[in-house]
C-alpha cells in the first residue's frame, strides 16, 4: 500500500493537472474574498464586526474549491483510462481495491491543499482588503478551515470514485460539473417548491438539504451563519445562502456528505472490481 | 500458491471462453505456454488475441474457463509484476508523462528502488529520451517503453500483444534476440502476432486461433511438414485432365488464372502419367509446396483468394 500510495503521488506530480487547477483555485478564493472584505468593511463602517462575513467569504470560496478537488479526483482516475494506463497501473498491483483506495488517498491530498491554499490566500486577501488587521477567532476559523479541508477531501474521493465507475474523461467532466454547478440547484427549487419552504417545508424540500452539494455546504456555511446572525436566525441564513429546508447542523451535513462520498467510493469499488479492462 | 510452480512462469489456459453481449470472441480454448520456449499465438485481426491475452492477465473476465501462470490465477498472485511482464498495447502512456516518471511511478507501485527504472531504460535503448515526454514518442519508442515497463520487476513470465508493430527493422531483429534470449534462460515468453513472418521467426510453438478458436497448436516444423503439395500444369486440355484425373480419384483440382490447373494431393508422376492417358500435351508442370502463409491462411480462412495464387501475397502490414 504504501508503494501504491508513491506510485499515485507520483503520477499526479508528474502531469500538469495538479497545478494548472490551482491557478483558478487560487484566483476564485483572492477575488471572492476581497470582494467579501469591501462587504465586510461596509459592516465595519456600521459598527460591526466584518470577520463573520470573511468567514462566510471563506466558506464560499471553500464550497468552489471542492468542485475543483472532484475535477481533480475525476481527471485522476478517469485519465487512466482515457491514456490506457489503467491496464498498466492494475497489472502492478495486485488489486484493484487497492487502487481506488490509493487513488483516494493521494486526489485526497490534492484536494486537502487546494483547500488549505483556499483558506490561506483568502484569510491573506481578505485581510487587505479590510484594510485593518482584525482577523475573526481562532475557533470560528479553525472550524471553518478544517470544514473546508474535509469537504475538499470527501469532494477529491466522489472524483476519484465517479471517474473510475465511469470512465469517459469527457463524459465524466461534463455530467459532473453540470451536476455540481447547475443540475442539483434545478433539483433543490424542483424539491423546495411544494409548500411554504420556511414556514413548513414538506418532506421532499427537507430532503435538498441532504443533496451531496447542498450538505456540503451547509456544513461550510453553518458556523459563519451563526457568527453573522446568531445561534437562533443562523440557519435562516444557511437556508437562504444554500437554497434548503430546514438545514440540519453542520456537524450532521458533513457526516451526510460522508456518506455520499463512502457510497460513492463503494459503487466505484464493486464496478471497478468487476469491469474488464479491454 | 504453489511457490515451487512459480519458477518458469508456464501460462495455461482452459477452456476459456469470452462471451461480449450476443459474440463469442474467445471459445474454449485451451493452450500452454511453457517455459523455455517461445509460444507465438497467431491469428487474424480480430480473432480473439488480445482478448485471451487479457483473460491471461486478469484485465478481463472469463465466461468460463480459467488460466494460470505459474500455477496460479493472476488475481491469486500476490505480486503480480513480478510474475508476469506485459506489453500489452503501446499507446498506454500519458503524452505529458516523461518516460522516466512513467517508469518510476510503476516502480514505486511493485515496490522497486528507483534506480531499476533507468535500468530497464538502458535495457531497451531509451536513456537518452528518459526526461522526455512520451508525447513525443514515435511508436517504436513507445513499445520500447512498454517492454521496459514489463521488464521492471524481472518477471518470469512475458505477454507480449503484437510487440513488433511499429518497430524498425533493427528494432524487430534486437525484439527478436531478445525474446529468444529471455525464453533462453529458461522462462516463458508468450506474443501475439497477426503477422506469420514474425511469429516464424521467432517462435518455436504456435497457438493458431481463428474467430476465438484454436485451429493449429505446435511446433513450426510439424506444420510446415503437414503442408500439402500441389503439382500446377500447363497443358493443351485442362478440361480432359481434369476428367482424367478425376477418374483417378483426384478431386482436388484448381484453375488458376493464367490457366493452369491446380492439383492438390497429387505428385508430379501421377498427374503426369494420367495427361499421357488422356492424351494431353503438357507444357509445363511443377511441384508446388504451400508456404507457411497460405497454411495459415487455410487454418484460418482469411484471405482464401489471395491463397490461390502463390504470387500474390497480401501486402502485410
Amino acid at each position: 500500500m504504501p508503494g501504491l500510495l508513491r506510485a499515485e503521488a507520483r503520477k499526479i506530480a508528474s502531469t500538469r493537472l495538479w497545478w494548472a487547477l490551482l491557478i483558478p483555485v487560487s484566483l476564485l478564493t483572492v477575488s471572492i474574498n476581497l470582494f467579501g472584505s469591501f462587504v465586510g468593511m461596509g459592516l465595519g463602517d456600521l459598527g460591526g464586526d466584518p470577520s463573520p462575513v470573511l468567514l462566510a467569504s471563506l466558506a464560499y470560496a471553500l464550497g468552489l474549491t471542492g468542485v475543483f478537488a472532484a475535477v481533480h479526483g475525476i481527471v485522476s482516475a478517469a485519465g487512466e483510462f482515457r491514456h490506457r494506463t489503467i491496464t498498466t497501473t492494475y497489472l502492478a498491483s495486485g488489486g484493484r481495491g487497492r487502487v481506488l483506495v490509493a487513488k483516494m488517498l493521494a486526489a485526497g491530498v490534492v484536494g486537502v491543499g487546494y483547500a488549505a491554499t483556499a483558506v490561506l490566500l483568502g484569510l491573506v486577501a481578505g485581510l487587505i482588503g479590510q484594510g485593518d488587521a482584525w482577523p475573526p477567532a481562532l475557533g470560528a476559523l479553525a472550524t471553518v478551515a478544517g470544514t473546508g479541508l474535509l469537504v475538499c477531501w470527501l469532494w477529491s474521493v466522489i472524483g476519484v470514485a465517479l471517474g473510475t465507475v465511469l470512465t469517459n474523461q469527457v463524459a465524466v467532466l461534463v455530467l459532473g460539473l453540470v451536476y455540481i454547478l447547475a443540475g442539483e440547484n434545478v433539483l433543490s427549487v424542483a424539491l423546495t417548491s411544494g409548500g411554504d419552504r420556511l414556514v413548513e417545508p414538506s418532506a421532499f424540500a427537507r430532503l435538498a438539504a441532504y443533496l451531496p452539494v447542498n450538505a456540503g455546504d451547509v456544513a461550510l456555511y453553518d458556523l459563519p451563519a451563526r457568527e453573522l446572525a446568531g445561534e437562533r436566525y443562523g440557519p435562516l441564513v444557511v437556508e437562504q445562502l444554500v437554497g434548503v429546508a430546514e438545514p440540519p447542523p453542520g456537524w450532521v451535513a458533513l457526516l451526510v456528505l460522508a456518506v455520499w462520498a463512502a457510497a460513492a467510493a463503494a459503487t466505484g469499488w464493486v464496478v471497478g472490481g468487476r469491469r474488464d479492462v479491454t | 500458491m504453489q511457490a515451487t510452480d512459480e519458477r518458469g512462469g508456464r501460462i495455461t489456459a482452459h477452456a476459456l471462453t469470452k462471451r461480449f453481449g450476443s459474440v463469442e470472441a474467445v471459445s474454449d480454448l485451451s493452450f500452454t505456454a511453457s517455459p523455455g520456449v517461445v509460444t507465438g499465438f497467431l491469428g487474424p485481426n480480430g480473432s480473439g488475441k488480445t482478448t485471451t491475452l487479457r483473460m491471461v492477465l486478469g484485465l478481463v473476465a472469463p465466461t468460463a474457463g480459467e488460466a494460470r501462470i505459474g500455477g496460479a490465477r493472476f488475481c491469486d498472485l500476490e505480486q503480480p509484476a513480478r510474475a508476469v511482464g506485459a506489453v500489452l498495447d503501446a499507446q498506454g502512456f500519458h503524452p505529458g508523462r516523461a518516460a522516466r516518471a512513467h517508469l518510476r511511478a510503476h516502480a514505486a507501485a511493485i515496490g522497486l528502488p528507483d534506480g531499476r527504472a533507468d535500468e530497464v531504460l538502458e535495457l531497451v535503448g531509451l536513456t537518452d529520451a528518459a526526461r522526455r515526454p512520451v508525447g513525443g514518442f514515435s511508436l517504436g519508442m513507445r513499445q520500447r517503453l512498454s517492454l521496459a515497463t514489463a521488464l521492471l520487476a524481472d518477471p518470469q513470465t512475458l505477454v507480449l500483444d503484437e510487440p513488433g508493430n511499429g518497430l524498425d527493422p533493427a528494432g524487430v531483429a534486437w525484439l527478436r534476440s531478445f525474446l529468444r534470449g529471455f525464453a533462453g534462460s529458461g522462462r516463458t515468453v508468450l506474443f501475439s502476432s497477426h503477422l506469420l513472418a514474425e511469429v516464424e521467426q521467432t517462435a518455436d510453438h504456435l497457438v493458431v486461433i481463428s474467430h476465438g478458436r484454436s485451429v493449429y497448436q505446435g511446433g513450426l516444423d510439424q506444420l510446415r511438414a503437414s503442408s500439402r503439395s500441389r503439382v500446377l500444369v500447363r497443358c493443351a486440355s485442362p478440361a480432359r485432365l481434369a476428367e482424367e484425373l478425376a477418374r483417378g480419384g483426384l478431386l482436388e483440382l484448381d484453375t488458376l488464372p493464367d490457366g493452369r490447373l491446380a492439383v492438390g494431393g497429387a505428385d508430379p508422376v501421377k498427374v503426369g502419367d494420367a495427361a499421357l492417358a488422356a492424351g494431353v500435351a503438357v507444357y509445363g508442370l511443377v511441384e508446388e509446396r504451400a508456404d507457411l502463409e497460405q497454411l495459415f491462411f487455410q487454418l484460418t480462412g482469411a484471405g482464401s483468394a489471395a491463397a490461390q495464387d502463390p504470387g500474390v501475397h497480401p501486402a502485410a502490414r
